[in-house]
């Protein structure tokens, strides 16, 4: 573990301690960032997943000859077009070396989309499903495609699908 | 005759590249302009398949990055050419080497990274048989 690393987590716990519920104390949901041994394909993995309001997510760069980012569609970051819920907070990983890590409470209901800075054009995105359509505050995908490239659109997994299988694989699969 | 005339050839040929092709050091790190990539950008210090990597940045995003072995011996030189600037008619040409010994060539995808993150292709070039192998971990 780098200081990198320690500074990432201990951050994380911060956020956690302050966002968590006191009702969700189970271990964080893990995506990981991913490549091709060559750098032919990158993705996350998953690259959907459902999880309930209050989980931890943790992201891990397991790429050893790359660095990604975990970075919500949003215009406060980058100035992208918002595809969070109106009432959650933006969040930007940075860049993630090798097995760094960064972690994130989401407590808002709905759908949250995220893409990787570097990889983007490559598709490198992924989608949170927070809660399910019956809670309060859901708030469903974004449906406008803004500025995103085509291959970012065409990988997002959809909605019913993540509530049905709790974790989707990237387009083709694990890329490793 | 025929040896003086090849002579000739290569250092007309080696005139013709710029100056950074001629003075890359066997042993890392090269001279300036050249600077460590893992410096310039967030990336790892040794890159898998490509080596510890070092480039002159005014020569970004083409390159020649130079690729050296754990123990700072030149292994590759390596061009970074983004597809989307070749399909709208960007040449890379006369692009320096790091050495004028190459015994293998590899061209294939990337999807990117940082420093250059348009998906492009990896044309590298091993200057020895045994530099693909020094390079993989």
């Amino acid at each position: 573990m780098n200081r990198r690393t320690l500074i990432i987590r201990g951050a994380a716990v911060l956020l956690a301690a302050r966002a968590r519920p006191a009702s969700a104390q189970a271990a964080p949901v893990l995506i990981e960032m991913k490549g091709s041994p060559r750098g032919e394909r990158v993705a996350f993995v998953p690259s959907g997943v459902g999880v309930a309001p209050g989980t931890v997510v943790r992201f891990v760069n397991r790429d050893a000859g790359n660095s990604h980012t975990a970075t919500t569609y949003h215009p406060d970051i980058l100035d992208r077009p918002q595809r969070i819920p109106d009432a959650a907070q933006p969040w930007d990983s940075d860049l993630l070396l090798p097995e760094d890590a960064f972690e994130v409470t989401l407590t808002v209901p709905g759908v949250y989309d995220f893409y990787c800075v570097p990889h983007e054009h490559a598709g490198m995105v992924g989608r949170i499903v927070v809660g399910t359509p019956d809670d309060t505050g859901w708030q469903g995908p974004a449906t406008d495609p803004g500025d995103l490239p085509d291959a970012a659109l065409a990988a997002f997994a959809a909605v019913d699908v993540i509530l049905a299988q709790g974790a989707v694989l990237p387009p083709g699969g694990d890329p490793t | 005759m025929l040896r003086s005339i090849t002579s000739l050839a290569a250092a007309l040929l080696l005139g013709a590249l710029p100056a950074a092709a001629q003075t890359a050091a066997e042993t890392a790190p090269p001279e300036a302009p050249f600077a460590k990539v893992s410096e310039l950008v967030t990336l790892p210090d040794f890159l898998p398949g490509l080596g510890t990597l070092y480039v002159d940045p005014a020569s970004l995003p083409a390159g020649p990055f130079l690729g050296y072995d754990h123990d700072g011996k030149l292994s590759a030189t390596i061009y970074m050419t983004p597809i989307e600037d070749l399909q709208d008619g960007t040449a890379y040409d006369d692009l320096a080497v790091g050495s004028n010994t190459v015994t293998s060539v590899d061209v294939y995808y990337n999807a990117g990274h940082p420093g250059v993150e348009k998906p492009h292709v990896h044309v590298v070039l091993y200057h020895d048989a045994e530099a693909k192998a020094r390079l993989a971990e």
